[in-house]
């Protein structure tokens, strides 16, 4: 059964300035930006007091392979930029497959980061091999949580698409927040010193 | 207006990864003859590159740019907020080793 949709397209008015997507994602925005705030600050506190042990952890982590990962992230943030695009002006089907674009490149690094954790697993470091790998198995952990509820994120993106601009705004919000976590998260594990 | 916004977040991107990319250079530049060594600069020079990476992304990404103003001013503060604790967090933490 097929049903004729009006596109619910927002017109803004020139210069007119919104909150993009729902408040509500922006006070967790905020909470979530605060809680691995504190993580990441434990962490540069730990490693200030263990250099040379987390020096050595980490100095078996791939930098090329952060690289890559990141990269990976970014250009799902730009994919989902461009979804947010799409709906706002009414285009529906570009916008759905720059959704699925997004999804498949979280999917990709996901299987990054699993390949990554095995490699560092068959080399011999776990959760409680050492203070390093307690935080890295930690952080890229609960960085991964919040990618997989990304998926399920995406998935109402995808169902609400013509439906509601706000809903797509709000579930990108999301998407880039994962993002940025990933950004601070790659900085502080593979780069600083 | 369509290709300039799609042109806008393509250039967005670009300056993200060569940020991204830039990393490897800093990684390289932090170790001495294959061996890496503490280094506050680097560690400084990594989190204030994030920090900026994070701010592009809220901007142009999560168009806070196009946003009332008090969450544009909001933004930068928590921006601000992540890098004076984590920066604090490392020196002091430096400072008593």
């Amino acid at each position: 059964m097929t049903t004729t949709q009006e596109p619910l397209v927002v017109v803004r008015e020139q210069g007119t300035r919104h909150i993009p997507g729902q408040p509500d994602m922006w006070v967790f925005v905020f909470f979530e930006s605060l809680v691995f705030t504190a993580y990441f600050c434990v962490y540069l506190y730990s490693r200030t007091q263990h250099e040379r042990a987390f020096l050595h952890g980490q100095s078996q982590l791939l930098a090329w392979l952060g690289v890559l990962d990141t990269v990976v992230l970014l250009t799902s943030s730009w994919t989902m930029a461009r979804c947010v695009q799409h709906a706002r002006a009414g285009r529906y089907a570009p916008a759905r497959r720059d959704a699925f674009l997004t999804a498949g490149l979280g999917f990709v690094f996901l299987v990054l980061k699993i390949v990554e954790w095995v490699r560092l697993i068959h080399l011999g470091h776990t959760f409680t091999s050492s203070e390093f790998f307690q935080y890295y198995f930690f952080l890229t952990a609960i960085h991964c949580v919040h990618l997989l509820i990304g998926f399920v994120v995406l998935g109402v993106l995808v169902w609400k698409l013509s439906a509601s601009q706000e809903i797509v705004e709000t579930c990108a919000t999301y998407w880039h927040t994962v993002d940025f976590f990933w950004v601070l998260i790659f900085a502080l594990l593979y780069v600083v010193r | 207006m369509e290709s300039r916004v799609n042109m806008r977040l393509f250039v967005v991107w670009l300056i993200l990864v060569g940020i991204t990319v830039a990393y490897l250079a800093i990684d390289r530049a932090a170790n001495d003859h294959g061996f890496a060594t503490a280094s506050t600069a680097v560690t400084v020079a990594a989190i204030c590159l994030a920090l900026v990476k994070v701010r592009i992304i809220m901007r142009e990404f999560m168009e806070v740019r196009g946003a009332p103003q008090a969450l544009c001013r909001l933004t930068d503060f928590w921006v601000v907020l992540m890098g004076v604790a984590m920066l604090g967090v490392y020196l002091a933490g430096r400072a008593i080793a």
